[in-house]
């Protein structure tokens, strides 16, 4: 799209071509009404098109042989022949929303917000447009609660019921793991500078060395065993040769 | 502009804030937690005087309804605005080649009729100037 858009445009293209305005056959803008004497003139032109009077041009004499040229458009009028996004000046706009992936699920969008915001609001009725349907009954003002309200308030001790623990939940943070995946390139490599594990980790890659020496060795024999190049195997022909 | 955006944005993650607390003394609650209980309560009502406060610096700014259709279905509201520069820009497109397209017709109906109806050509250049024919 972004090719499209500067293939068609261009970069510093704020105006159309010159002729793209003087496009004369079109209806183009109804021109202003005619003076009373340019009316009179009118009923020269054949009596059919005396209604289109005020979209002539210039008196029907003048235009003799053509009695529906009508005014060219105003070449200043903004049209879709100009780039619109770089006349509202929104590149940088469609540079940030066009130019990269935006993340499809609104906790990317609010990332701090507690609670399931990816589910449809309609599945527990918190959708903002039941919102605007039908706005919740209220008073003009919010006051504060004093003691005798607040009495309304006394909560019996224990844990919520399952069904009303929803807030609690959080979507599954796939985002952290990404982040780190992002922040570790760009950390000056604090993890990789020698520390009191790393020692730990260079012993227990030795202390496994040995096996592993010792298992690459035996693949090595089992390999050259089966190959067709193997001393062994060649030494193995003669012997079947020989038993022919 | 931007500072009654911040200041709205503020005062909701505020309020927010307040309500997650909130849910955690409710979610287990104890006696002692009334106290608690009882300040959250009337730091929600502060809040949404801060938030209604707020409405009457931002009364001129329209919303469309379609990025309220996009949130309620979990999505990212930034996709809207995504899509309707992706429409305009198709659209913009269009007309452009439309208009484009038009010109070159007219250049070439001006020089064809030219060739055709000479004298009348002339009287139309005339009338139009030379600005018809590119």
């Amino acid at each position: 799209m972004a090719e499209m858009f500067s293939t068609l445009f261009g970069s510093n293209e704020a105006q159309g071509p010159p002729g793209s305005s003087s496009l004369g056959f079109g209806p183009g803008k109804p021109p202003p009404p005619m003076p009373q004497n340019q009316v009179a003139m009118a009923g020269q032109i054949p009596p059919q098109l005396g209604d289109e009077g005020p979209a002539l041009r210039k008196p029907g004499a003048m235009n003799e042989p053509f009695y529906l040229l009508r005014e060219l458009p105003v070449g200043n009028e903004l049209t879709g022949n100009t780039n619109l996004i770089t006349h509202y000046n929104l590149e940088h706009a469609y540079n940030k929303f066009c130019g990269k992936k935006v993340k499809e699920k609104l906790s990317n969008f609010l990332p701090e917000l507690p609670g399931m915001i990816d589910c449809p609001g309609t599945q527990d009725g918190s959708s903002l447009r039941s919102l605007i349907d039908k706005p919740p009954v209220c008073g003009n003002s919010f006051s504060p609660l004093t003691g005798a309200l607040l009495t309304g308030f006394r909560l019996h001790t224990g844990p919520l019921p399952e069904q009303y623990r929803l807030m609690h939940i959080q979507p599954p943070k796939k985002k952290s793991k990404h982040k780190h995946k992002h922040h570790r390139p760009q950390d000056p490599l604090p993890q990789e500078t020698p520390s009191d594990s790393d020692p730990k980790k260079k012993k227990k890659k030795r202390d496994d060395d040995p096996d592993r020496k010792k298992k690459k060795k035996d693949k090595k024999k089992k390999k050259n065993r089966h190959s067709p190049d193997h001393p062994g195997l060649a030494g193995s022909q003669p012997n079947s040769n020989s038993l022919r | 502009m931007a500072e009654k955006f911040d200041n709205l944005e503020e005062h909701l993650e505020k309020f927010i804030e307040n309500i997650r607390q909130l849910g955690i003394i409710v979610s287990d609650f104890q006696p002692s937690s009334q106290a608690g209980l009882n300040q959250k309560l009337n730091f929600m009502i502060s809040g949404l005087q801060d938030i209604e406060k707020c409405r009457q610096q931002l009364h001129e700014i329209n919303v469309p309804l379609e990025v309220f259709e996009y949130i309620d279905q979990g999505r990212n509201p930034q996709l809207y605005t995504k899509e309707c520069l992706e429409r305009a820009l198709a659209r913009n497109e269009q007309v452009k080649g439309k208009i484009d397209t038009l010109t070159k017709f007219k250049s070439l109906l001006v020089s064809e009729l030219s060739k055709v109806f000479p004298e009348e050509m002339a009287k139309y250049k005339a009338i139009h100037g030379e600005d018809a024919p590119s």
